[in-house]
């Protein structure tokens, strides 16, 4: 067990070095670098960057250097922890990121917690009332929760959040609490703006796992032990918690891999629709600015979040699942 | 065939267009689309230069007078100085107090602050036409030597926002230890140039500094005033500005502190060299603790969640009765994570103010919110030329297309060819003005009304006779005309944009359907921004849309009025550029009208002011001739011109100067701006 945790360990590792190789030669990949795009934005916005700005924005920030040279400056800051220093925001990467970061992690947890209250219990009932009424229903909306695409949704909730209610447009604090310290006060006003994003964010997730709770669940039902069991005599209820539900729960631990860097960055169209604070915009803002540092960094810390949630899947099924301990032995 | 280059936001672009498209849609035939009558008549505050009716007591707001009381605080006749630049608010003397709320885009939007309220804090600035370069934080400029100098005479008395003199020993510093060092400046300004050579600046006394010249360089006023590099704290990010707080900056200059202290220092902040240190602390809009000259001053910083503006107590800005401005207490900038977060924001109201990023395609549903959200809309239409199509005339990798691009005829009967009507219809709602690129015809530089319509009407058979004439009279099947190099049709590209102020896809889409009845296959490129650099700048480009803003102040501003940026996202030539920015060592000698106009500008800045308008004029007669750039719709509220206020607010005007030379709204000197209750 320890030798089987051990090797995966050394693989994480390699594996988060070939991503900081990766993330960055990716973000260098489109044409121009951060200036190109400062000068266009700047223009965008009805200013002029002169060409002795450029030239002199181009030097302060070594862009000049080949790629591998700016790599191993990078490289040399993350070691000691310094993940550089955001052109755009001009402040340290990991000061922007962390201010995001936990308000990116609040929103995602909540999106999954509700994707689990909602789907784990509506999974169970589609799949033992399987052809019923209520599995029809939960059927029609799964489907629908995963056709539509929930920026599109955000927008639309958003429109008639403000004709309809003449809700606060986006984000996740009212003016008044944007900038107050932390309080009850504050705390409130957080919760009074979290269920739109949660259950935007969380709809197409639910559909998804009610779907996949649903399938494998009726594989179970059917298996030989489920009959025995009833013919024993079990509670109905005790029958299909006590083993099948287990089993079906598989999926849900091995999907831990990829719910970890989600929680990091959230969806990031869905947040820029609704204005929401968080990792997701950042990134996205940070690319199409080609703020290296920044992107770099995020794109980083997604892949590590994506090594250490495998990780974890693995041990969690290893756990759950005594048939692939037997293998893995 | 729309071919786009980058899918970068595309989905989510669309998915954004479509929905506001069709509320705008809807929205637009309840109000009866009359929406010229919301532009009013142009008017705004007036600076009082004549110090005989300056105020000789001042007032102060309430919680200053406090701060006095507290001994925290000196007097407020202390705070401004014995010479307060006064200004004559439009409507009445306003009352102090309140908050303004609009919102912005994030770090690189710090020209929204600045716009709003630096004050301006220009040595000089334009009065409320943007015609006339008035004395602004200077209280005046005197000529020497026949222009080969200027004496600036500072405000005596007049106070950093930390309380410390501003004198002619901010200007030396800046000149000395920012501007001429290699490591802040590595690349001087042609600012700070006549001719290619570069000026002094050299303390007189106290209050008075000389800019000194080795030619004559009547333009400075203008160059003070305008959008440049000697104007005022907006530039000091990047070591420009002409003056800078010495006292406070010393700090963090190796002239004047130790290496090991200076090193400890740029550790101890995280940064990876002293020079981006010293930017930093020298930026306005990201350092609360850098002592400023403007009306507000950052409190939270640009690169927060909120950038928040506080009056600065030491604002030199008095109304005509001697109350310290600005009337408002505080500006609250909030991030919007996207523009469509911030229109709508805006359309509920929940901004006080808002010109800067409102979409003029949304303006219907803005009209339909007015009550709603307790404000009234307002057109300001630029002097520009809203929707500029160049033409790339050192275009070469295909010798056809560069033959064409480099005949008149052609780029006329181009022009010829575009229904402005149509599309100043659907895309400016009826707002601009169709014609060609000169500006506006109250412009000082505007060569007269008929150049507006030269080479800019509709008129097809005329273009289609001038085609046929310049050798492209063979057509294929489809109506296209063949290339005279026997290689098929003669197609061209338009480089476009997207998520801009301007619907630049959309309307070159159009334009390629106007263009068909012409016989010319236009292939319109929607590209990503770096990519339309690059494009450019490598001279791939073929045809580019953008706009002209900027282009009524022709010698500040001449970016898009001739090939004179080498990065730039739309070109009319980029080794024109080069040989125009390198005085003649690189690139390519341009063709003899382009060279001319070229020579003109140039020559605008050592001559009086009367022989500088002349040459402007000249200069927009070439263009308008020769037709390097097609002028398609202008004058329109496109880009900043939807300006969406309160109705309590006083002191709006009904239409502003719009230009991003006068720093719109800072033309109409948003300190004078208050809360009626």
């Amino acid at each position: 067990m320890l030798a089987y945790i051990g090797r995966r360990a050394v693989l994480a590792i390699f594996t988060v070095w070939a991503i900081s190789v990766l993330s960055f030669a990716i973000i260098q990949l489109p044409p121009g670098d951060y200036v190109t795009s400062y000068i266009a934005q700047m223009a965008s916005m009805g200013s002029v960057v002169s060409d002795e700005e450029a030239a002199n924005l181009r030097i302060q920030y070594g862009l000049g250097q080949p790629i591998y040279v700016q790599y191993l400056k990078w490289m040399r800051l993350v070691v000691v922890g310094n993940f550089g220093m955001s052109m755009e925001w001009r402040r340290p990467v990991t000061e922007v990121i962390g201010e995001r970061l936990s308000l990116t992690i609040v929103v995602s947890v909540a999106a999954l917690l509700l994707t689990w209250v909602l789907a784990l219990p509506i999974g169970i009932y589609s799949a033992v009332r399987q052809y019923s009424v209520g599995d029809y229903l939960a059927t029609f909306v799964g489907f629908i929760g995963l056709a539509v695409p929930n920026f599109l949704l955000a927008l639309v909730i958003l429109y008639f959040g403000f004709v309809l209610f003449n809700a606060h447009i986006g984000g996740l604090f009212s003016p008044e609490w944007q900038d107050a310290p932390w309080s009850l006060g504050r705390v409130w006003d957080l919760l009074k703006h979290l269920p739109i994003p949660a259950l935007i964010l969380g709809l197409a997730g639910t559909a998804q796992q009610i779907r996949i709770m649903r399938a494998n669940l009726l594989d179970e039902l059917r298996k030989p032990y489920v009959v025995t069991a009833r013919s024993k005599g079990l509670a109905e209820a005790r029958v299909i918690v006590k083993y099948p539900v287990r089993v079906a729960l598989n999926p849900f631990a091995s999907t831990i891999g990829y719910t970890l860097p989600y929680i990091v960055s959230g969806s990031i169209i869905v947040s820029l629709v609704l204005g929401l604070p968080t990792v997701g915009p950042l990134l996205l803002k940070a690319l199409i600015a080609q703020d290296m540092f920044l992107a770099g960094t995020i794109v980083l810390l997604l892949g590590v979040m994506t090594v250490i949630g495998t990780l974890i899947s693995d041990i969690l099924l290893v756990w759950i699942d005594p048939r692939i301990r037997l293998e893995d032995t | 065939m729309l071919k786009r280059m980058l899918r970068s936001r595309l989905a989510l672009t669309l998915a954004i267009g479509a929905l506001s498209g069709a509320v705008a849609a809807g929205a637009l035939a309840q109000s009866g689309g009359k929406t010229t009558s919301y532009i009013g008549k142009l008017e705004g505050p007036e600076v009082v230069t004549d110090p005989a009716k300056a105020p000789k007591t001042f007032k102060e707001a309430p919680q200053l007078a406090e701060l006095v009381k507290a001994g925290k605080l000196p007097p407020v006749a202390e705070r401004i100085g014995q010479d307060p630049l006064v200004i004559k608010p439009l409507k009445e003397i306003g009352k102090y107090g309140g908050t303004w709320r609009a919102g912005f885009t994030g770090p690189a939007d710090f020209w929204n602050g600045f716009r709003c309220c630096s004050g301006p804090d220009h040595l000089m600035f334009w009065d409320y036409t943007g015609d006339k370069a008035l004395p602004n934080l200077a209280r005046g400029l005197e000529m020497q030597d026949g222009g080969r100098a200027w004496l600036v005479h500072l405000r005596r008395g007049m106070k950093w926002s930390d309380g410390k003199p501003f004198t002619a020993d901010d200007f030396v510093f800046w000149f000395e230890d920012i501007y001429r060092n290699k490591d802040l400046v590595p690349t001087p300004t042609a600012a700070m140039a006549i001719n290619g050579e570069q000026g002094t600046i050299e303390k007189v006394d106290t209050y008075t500094v000389r800019f000194k010249f080795s030619a004559p360089y009547y333009m400075l006023p203008d160059v003070l005033a305008g959008s440049t590099d000697l104007a005022g704290q907006w530039g000091a990010y990047r070591g420009m500005g002409g003056f800078a707080p010495a006292h406070y900056l010393k700090q963090f200059h190796p002239k004047y502190v130790s290496e090991a202290e200076l090193d400890k220092k740029v550790k101890g902040a995280k940064y990876d060299s002293w020079v981006r240190m010293f930017h930093a602390r020298n930026d306005w809009a990201l350092n609360p603790d850098l002592p400023v000259l403007s009306a507000w001053k950052t409190v939270t910083p640009i690169n927060t969640a909120t950038w928040t503006l506080e009056r600065n107590p030491y604002s030199v800005f008095v109304d005509t009765a001697g109350n310290q401005l600005p009337y408002i207490d505080r500006v609250v900038l909030t991030l919007a994570e996207n523009l469509e977060v911030l229109n709508l924001r805006a359309v509920a109201g929940e901004y006080d103010y808002a010109s800067r990023h409102i979409d003029l395609g949304k303006l219907p549903v803005f009209l339909e919110n007015q009550q709603k959200g307790n404000y009234k809309v307002y057109l300001d239409p630029g002097d520009y030329c809203d929707l500029i199509i160049k033409f790339n005339l050192n275009y070469d990798a295909d010798p056809e297309i560069a033959k064409w691009f480099n005949t008149a005829d052609f780029r006329r009967a181009l022009s010829l060819g575009i229904d402005r009507d149509q599309i100043n219809e659907t895309f400016w709602l009826g707002t601009g003005t169709p014609g060609s690129v000169v500006p506006t015809d109250s412009n000082k530089y505007n060569p007269g009304p008929q150049y507006r319509k030269l080479w800019a009407t509709l008129d097809i058979k005329k273009a289609n006779e001038m085609l046929d004439k310049i050798g492209l009279a063979k057509k294929d099947p489809e109506g296209y005309r063949l290339r005279s190099d026997g290689k098929g049709r003669l197609r061209i590209e338009i480089m476009t944009l997207g998520g801009q102020f301007v619907q630049y896809t959309q309307i070159s889409e159009m334009i390629r359907g106007q263009w068909k009845k012409i016989g010319i296959d236009l292939q319109v490129q929607e590209v990503e921004r770096s990519l339309a650099i690059k494009r450019a700048s490598a001279n791939e480009q073929q045809l580019a849309a953008w706009n002209n803003d900027g282009s009524e102040h022709l010698f500040t501003f001449p970016t898009h009025v001739f090939p004179f940026a080498i990065d730039d996202v739309a070109t009319s030539g980029p080794l024109y550029a080069k040989w125009f920015r390198s005085a003649g060592a690189q690139g390519k000698e341009p063709e003899p009208r382009m060279k001319e106009l070229m020579e003109k500008w140039k020559k605008a800045f050592g001559v009086p002011e009367k022989e500088r308008i002349q040459l402007g004029k000249d200069i927009w007669k070439i263009a308008a001739e020769e037709v390097f750039i097609i002028g398609v719709v202008g004058q329109g509220p496109a880009a900043m011109g939807v300006r969406v206020v309160k109705n309590n607010m006083g002191n709006i005007p009904s239409r502003m100067y719009n230009s991003p030379d006068g720093k719109t709204p800072g033309i109409s000197r948003p300190a004078t701006f208050y809360w009626k209750n």
